[in-house]
């Protein structure tokens, strides 16, 4: 069938969302989401000696919950969840590629050894 | 005609909430192309910004001038960080706005998120020139050329979603944004979202890590 260029498309045909979800009550509980582990991230600097993220455990803690925002507003707020795979696989593509060059990089430097930074 | 008003019927009965965006033209991927181009665009921006944090991590411990310890204000930024968080939100109502067909909610959600984007970046503006006051320019130290580029072309991406979110509301209110046309939002909505992810990797990287 061909469309023209003022006529929905099915939905099979999508480009975007091909799955059904619910709206507005979603964005705003993941929103509630986000903004609880933005309070928890604040906490970490407001008591740092709690026992949770206290010591070597602080920059673990902080990473976890910045990866659980990260990827919360990846999935459900630009629709990755819902949308074809090859967009995911495209958004990955640079995202583990910038990730292995860096790390590459920061291992080059000597950064995770402490005594490399006096 | 008929094959017009049969997909139409299709896409309601298949999917009642799915956006009736449309493709201009075919694409062998279903996707459309500009779509496909900006995710294209945001992965390729994941090494721009992966530069800058890394040359931000690098060097973080200045040899001279005040360090990030003596600087930065962790509650006031925090609250610009919730700020831009919660224009994620504003954003994506938008584009569920536009879908619905609702154009009046689609301004005032775009409205809102130009707004809390404006916030952000007024807040920035106000946090530089207090770094500059207390002695920590651009040249002062190796940290904060570093830190000043990453944060600087964070703000400029900022900007540039404020202009685009206000060009498209110009576009709503001449009558140039139908809803088979959401697909503009959401790609804008897509742009918005990725400033958004990128600044909770570097508040939590630059501004949480001791």
């Amino acid at each position: 069938m061909t469309l023209t260029s003022h006529d929905p498309i099915p939905a099979a045909n999508l480009d975007g969302a091909v799955e059904d979800y619910s709206r507005d009550k979603v964005y705003v509980l993941t929103a509630l989401f986000l903004a609880a582990v933005t309070v928890l991230e604040i906490l970490t600097y407001a008591y740092p000696d709690f026992p949770i993220w206290s010591g070597n455990l602080l920059v673990p803690v902080l990473m976890i919950m910045m990866a659980v925002k990260f990827f919360t507003v990846l999935y459900i707020f630009m629709h990755l969840k819902f949308d074809k795979p090859l967009l995911t696989w495209v958004f990955y593509s640079g995202l583990v590629l910038a990730a292995l060059v860096y790390l590459a990089m920061l291992s080059a430097f000597r950064i995770w050894w402490p005594e490399s930074h006096s | 005609m008929a094959e017009a008003l049969t997909a139409r019927e299709s896409v309601k009965a298949a999917d009642a909430h799915a956006p009736t965006a449309h493709i201009e033209h075919d694409t062998n991927t279903g996707i459309s192309n500009t779509k496909l181009g900006m995710w294209l665009f945001l992965a390729s921006e994941c090494l721009l910004f992966g530069g800058l944090i890394t040359t931000y991590l690098l060097y973080k411990r200045p040899l001279e001038g005040p360090t990030p310890e003596e600087i930065f204000d962790i509650p006031f930024t925090s609250t610009s960080s919730f700020v831009l968080l919660m224009s994620s939100l504003t954003m994506v109502l938008a584009v569920s706005a536009i879908e619905r067909g609702d154009h009046e909610r689609l301004r005032i959600w775009i409205g809102a998120t130009a707004l809390l984007g404006a916030t952000f970046m007024a807040g920035q503006i106000y946090e530089f020139t207090v770094f500059v006051r207390e002695g920590l320019g651009f040249t002062t130290s190796r940290f904060s050329s570093a830190f000043y580029t990453l944060t600087g072309f964070h703000g400029v991406h900022v900007t540039v979603g404020i202009i685009m979110l206000m060009s498209l509301v110009l576009l709503s209110l001449r009558g140039k944004l139908p809803e088979h046309r959401s697909e503009t939002v959401e790609i804008v909505g897509l742009y918005w979202h990725f400033v958004d992810v990128v600044w909770i990797f570097i508040f939590a990287v630059v501004y949480l890590v001791p």
